[in-house]
Formats: structure tokens, sequence, C-alpha cells
């Protein structure tokens, strides 16, 4: 146990030290120290009930999920360790609970709320072997890393067990699947709303993952989320789920879930899972019933959340950021565009996929999304810009019908050059997709009194 | 009587993995600018009367190895009409589902699973994933190419004595140790270029399209299709592949 004490007290030490030079960094690096001293490093951590201890795992809405349970439960009272800022490796989860920990190792919360990565998991659970998971949904994604999502599956079913208890999203087929190993499965839901969608029938779907047979969606609530049923052997989504987000009123930013009314905080249609899941949680795992919850979606703040919006000279820059490789969050953001019909200028800047060596041009998970919605929604110009990139991306709109004329296409990344097309736009309405790092450019060219 | 190309795509929703309806549309682009119509089948296990020669052209897209067993039971009474097929007509295989049309798959729990054997190959899962840029030049139709694209490496290929599609001048290709990607038998293109090959690279497509006329006795099109934009990608993709940073083997030292 002395490997232990020694990496306890490093990372504890470490985690200090971190915080002096920077507040909010430091998320990992004390807790892979200590790994590297004591390579079971989570597993000898003392007290620690693992019934009490929730992995929020998935594609999508890992950390909304996770930030949104550890406000719910804070808020009303409980202790929670957990990792918020998205350090969802052992690394940052180790990181979490030195930090919480007394000097030899003892941990007190009442929760342990853990986001963890899906393909790491089995890597993780080995060390911490939770009884609750929520599984938010297994999606194309990172494809370069991850290949396709039986992949994760597979990695998947090397932790769910008999003794776990699943929360599921119950109109998302391939983590439904897992309802068959599980102890106990609750299932949560939202029901169709004013901004669910259907796709035409020359897009696929997927196959049902307990007989191969062609699914069916009779329509999406996010992109490959929806109502479906497999005609050959039944497996459908549940009529009657556990936890339901219902009555979703865009007006007056309310829903309902078991007849309480809550506030809703952000109304993207993304969130209304995270919501209903975090709800199933608190209620059925933590005895924090929805009306007692209702509360915390009051004064809810999303850290890191996927919009923004920035005022540049007189126009409104609303930025989206999406997931490369991954054509879910490209189809939120492209129905967000769609849902408003005012004048706009889209700017697009998929970019080159730069997570690793090699780094790479991906733009095919463009063609799963249905861009047709913004196409007829009053797009003044569009702009395509990023270094490679640029005319795969235009071309894809031109697939969808856009005419060249339409389209400015920029093979760069050079703000100054983005900014001087939106100031060519008549409109003030500007959309913007493009990865962090040039949004960030653009933040701080804006900060800079560029306006 | 408006001219229409009967197109089976081929298992739709169980292969959808990197926006391969993009290849439709491309078929699909370039027939109507040439005045066709295209009628386009999918063809799924519920499929009762499935007979590849009833098609001017096939395309069956990327899938997880997961529904390959179920899909070589149903494609299986179909196998001498598939390789009839490709004889003389066009069909594009890509990504990990060429190994469905080889010998064995050997999985990496080592089972196996048992192919169509329509192409003398034998394939392997890798471990892990790789990913990267593909470039490479064939011929396809009586015409020179290059393509550009990408590939997310899943399986690898040992082709044994079977043609390769292509000659790499970047990329992993069939396990990153050989300079060739892809098999190409008969019209039967099988490639590791994913997602929407035929959108990135029109010259494929209009070759594609050229061999259904010559199947169906109509008039090859002579008015080339205006392929400046995916010309100006292919450039600015050249650029990027020739400066990155790779850890693969140089293609001279295989």
């Amino acid at each position: 146990m002395m490997k232990f004490y020694f990496a306890l007290w490093l990372a504890k030490l470490m985690g200090i030290a971190i915080k002096l030079v920077s507040k909010g960094r430091g998320t990992n690096l004390p807790g892979e120290k200590a790994l590297t001293i004591d390579p079971d490093f989570v597993k000898h951590f003392k007290n620690i009930d693992y019934s009490k201890v929730v992995f929020i795992t998935g594609t999508n809405g890992k950390s909304s999920t996770t930030n949104l349970v550890t406000h719910i439960l804070k808020q009303n009272g409980k202790k929670i360790v957990s990792n918020l800022e998205g350090a969802n490796l052992l690394g940052g989860i180790a990181t979490s609970l030195a930090k919480e920990a007394s000097l030899s190792g003892k941990l007190k919360a009442d929760y342990y709320i853990f986001e963890t990565d899906e393909r790491y998991l089995p890597l993780i659970y080995a060390q911490l072997p939770a009884e609750n998971m929520l599984i938010t949904n297994l999606q194309k994604d990172q494809v370069q890393r991850n290949g396709d999502p039986d992949f994760i599956i597979r990695k998947l079913k090397e932790v769910v067990n008999p003794n776990m208890t699943l929360i599921l999203n119950n109109e998302e087929p391939r983590s439904r699947f897992f309802e068959e190993v599980a102890r106990r499965s609750i299932y949560y839901s939202v029901s169709r709303h004013n901004e669910s969608f259907v796709k035409g029938g020359d897009y696929p779907t997927q196959a049902c993952p307990k007989c191969h047979h062609d699914l069916r969606f009779d329509y999406y609530n996010v992109d490959s989320i929806g109502a479906f049923a497999c005609d050959f052997c039944g497996f459908a989504s549940k009529s009657t789920p556990d936890y339901s987000v219902t009555e979703l009123n865009f007006k007056d930013n309310t829903f309902k879930l078991k007849d309480v009314v809550f506030h809703m905080p952000y109304d993207l249609p993304f969130m209304f899972y995270n919501y209903a899941g975090a709800l199933a949680i608190c209620d059925a795992i933590c005895g924090i019933t929805p009306a007692a919850a209702a509360g915390a979606f009051e004064n809810f703040k999303n850290i890191g959340g996927r919009f923004e919006v920035m005022t540049y000279k007189n126009k409104t820059i609303k930025y989206m950021r999406i997931k490369q490789e991954n054509p879910d969050t490209l189809q939120s953001a492209l129905n967000i565009m769609a849902s408003d019909q005012s004048k706009k200028m889209v700017a697009l800047g998929l970019y080159v996929v730069n997570d690793f060596v090699p780094h790479y041009i991906n733009t095919f998970y463009a063609f799963d999304c249905d861009f047709k919605p913004l196409v007829d929604s009053n797009v003044e110009r569009y702009l395509c810009f990023s270094e490679h990139v640029a005319y795969d991306t235009a071309n894809r709109l031109v697939y969808e019908g856009v005419s060249r004329e339409e389209i400015t296409i920029m093979d760069s990344d050079d703000i100054k050059e983005i900014f001087a097309e939106i100031d060519k736009a008549e409109t003030d309405n500007i959309y913007l997709i493009t990865w962090i790092s040039t949004f960030e450019k653009m933040k701080k060219f804006i900060e800079g009194g560029q306006n | 009587m408006e001219q229409t190309i009967k197109v089976g795509w081929l298992f739709n929703n169980m292969f959808n993995l990197h926006g391969d309806r993009g290849n439709l549309l491309a078929i699909q682009a370039e027939a109507k600018r040439r005045g066709y119509r295209v009628e386009v089948t999918q063809i799924n296990l519920d499929t009762e009367t499935f007979n590849p020669l009833d098609f001017d052209f096939l395309f069956c897209p990327p899938g997880e190895i997961e529904h390959f067993e179920a899909v070589a039971v149903y494609l299986e009474p179909h196998r001498n009409e598939l390789m009839a097929f490709i004889e003389t007509r066009p069909m594009l295989v890509t990504g990990t589902t060429v190994a469905l049309f080889g010998e064995t798959i050997k999985r990496d729990d080592q089972s196996e699973i048992i192919g169509l054997g329509i192409i003398e190959i034998q394939t392997s899962e890798n471990h892990v994933v790789y990913g990267d840029d593909l470039y490479y030049s064939c011929q396809y139709n009586g015409k020179e190419m290059e393509i550009i694209g990408s590939q997310i490496q899943m399986i690898d290929l040992d082709i044994k004595e079977e043609s390769p599609f292509g000659r790499l001048k970047y990329g992993y290709g069939n396990n990153g140790k050989t300079k060739v990607e892809g098999v190409i038998s008969g019209k039967g293109i099988f490639t590791n270029t994913l997602g929407p090959v035929l959108v990135g690279n029109p010259w494929l497509t209009e070759e594609i399209i050229n061999l259904i006329e010559v199947n169906k006795n109509w008039p090859v099109w002579e008015e080339q299709r205006d392929n400046s934009l995916e010309l100006k990608s292919q450039k600015s993709k050249i650029v990027h592949i020739n400066k990155k940073e790779t850890r693969l083997k140089s293609i001279s030292e295989r």
C-alpha cells in the first residue's frame, strides 16, 4: 500500500500546484502520474460503495448528462465526486478521487458520478466496478479511432454484466441491445416534439442489433434516435418508458416529466435526452424525485456547451461546435439552422481531422446528413472554408441542389478572410460551423477590438 | 421512352458507415446529366426475389463484420449470378465489405466467417483501426485515372493471385505492406476507398456510366462533365498528403 499512499500524496500535491498556476487545468495529469506509480491506484481507494457509483458513457451527451446529474444532486445537498471537466479516462477519474480523498485514501461521498470514455471503459471498470451505468447512445463517431459502432459495442460487452443496473435511451437501438445482459434496465425517453423530423427513404437507417434485419424509424428526435421498430423480430422502442420528457414547449421553455413541469435551460433537441437521462439517474439510483430535481433546472449552466453566440460589428454569429466524423452532431446543427427561417449566411468549415497522426481528410459523414431543410430555409450565401476540405464541403451542398454561384469557396483557415466574407453578407444573421481552434481565434479577433 | 439505369443498393441500412449514400447520389447525378432515369432498388434480408442480373450496377457499402454471416447466408444462393454479373457489369464494393466477397474472414477473436468466395482473397480483422488518406492510380473501363479518398481499415486483405485495383501513391492500401490497393475482378471494383468515392472522383463515375451505356447498347455520351471542383479538391488534397506527417512505410520501400 505504500505505493498507493505515495501516489495519492503526489497527486494531491500536483493538483494543488496546478490549481495555483492555472485554475481549471490539471484534470488528468495528477491521476496519470499516480497511475504510473501505482497502476492499481483507483482500485486502492477506501470506502467506495460500488452501488453508489454511476458511469455515464456513450457517443454523445456524456459531459452534459454528467454535469446535470451532479448539479441536481449537489443542489439537493448530496456530496458528489465527479469528473466535471470531461477528463473521462482513468487518469481523470483518478485525479477526481485523489482530490476528494483523505490523506489515507478514504472517501466519503453520497454518490460517484463519472463520465467515462466508451473506448476505455474496460480499463476503468477493472479498477472501479460501478454497479450503475447510463449509455447515452452508440453512434458512428471518431471512425479513425473507433472504426464502427460495433467496435465500441464490443468494448461495452466486456463490462456490462448481470450485476449492473443500466439506464438506457429508449429510442436508441444499439444501447437498448444491452438490456438483455443487465440485472435491471431503466428506460428514459423523449416524446415526439415540434423539432422531431423524418428523413427521406434514401437515407439509410441501421440493422437491428438483435436479428440483423432493417430497422424502421417513425421519426427522429435527434439523428439516429427516435421511435424505432424491427418488423422482423419485434424489437422496438417501448411505448411506456420509465422516464419520459413530454410536452416540450419551445415558447415557454418548459417540459414535463412524471407530471412535474421543468424549466428547459437549453432548447436544443440533443439536450432533451440528457434531461431525461439525468432525471432517471437522480430518481432511480439516487432517490431524488423529479419534483425535488426541478429547482436545479432553473440555474443549470452547462460546461463546454456546443452553442455560442458572438457579436461582430452589426452581425450576430451563432457558432455550433460539431464533432468531426460524427453525423449526428452535424445533423443537429443543420436542423437548428434550418429551423431559423430568417435570411442567413452559413459558414461551413469542416476541417482536416487532426486528432492524432496521421491527419486525414474525412467529410463523408456529411452525406449521412440531410441538408435539404437548411437549403430550403432562406440562405443568402454559403461560405465553405478550411484548407484542403473546402471543395468537398462545397460539393456536398452542390449535391443538395445549391448552385456553385451561391457558394464562396476558401481553401484556407485564415480568419481575416473569413471575416471579410462575413462582412460582405447583407444579412446580420450568421451561422458558423468549424472546429474549436478556428472559433477561438475568431473570438479573440472580435474581443481584440476588431468590431 | 426514357432510358432507365437500374441500380441495386445492397444492404443499404445494414451497411451504412461512411456516408456511402453519396455514391448513389453521384451515379444518379451523372446519369441524369446524360438524360437517363435511375431506378434504385434497396436489397435487404427481407427482399424475396433478388436477381443480380436484373440490374445494371450494384453497390455494396461497407458494414460491420457483426452482420456478415447473415448477409453471406442471404447472398450465397446468388453467388454464381454475382460472378456472372461482374464479368461484364459494374459493381462497387467498398471498405470492410470487400472481405465478405472473399474467402475466409479471420476475426480478431480467432473465429472465422466464410465469405462468398467470389474473389480469391483472404482477410483478417485488425486489432486496432487505421484511418488515413488514400491516393492511387488505377485503370477502369480502359481509362487511366487517379483516385483520392480516405480509408478506415479494420480488415487487412491478402489478395493472392487477384489483380489489384490500384497502385498506391500514398496510403495503407490492402495491408500497409504492399504497393497495391483493392481488387478488380472483371468489372467489379473491390476497394478500401470509403465514403462517397464516386463523388470525389467523378472520372470513375463517368466510366461506370460509360460501361453501362456500352452494356445496354446505348451510344456513349460524349459531352464531358465539368469536373473543375473535384480537380481543385484533388489538387489541394495532394498538397496535404505531400506535407503530412505519417508513420506508414513509404510505398517505394514496400
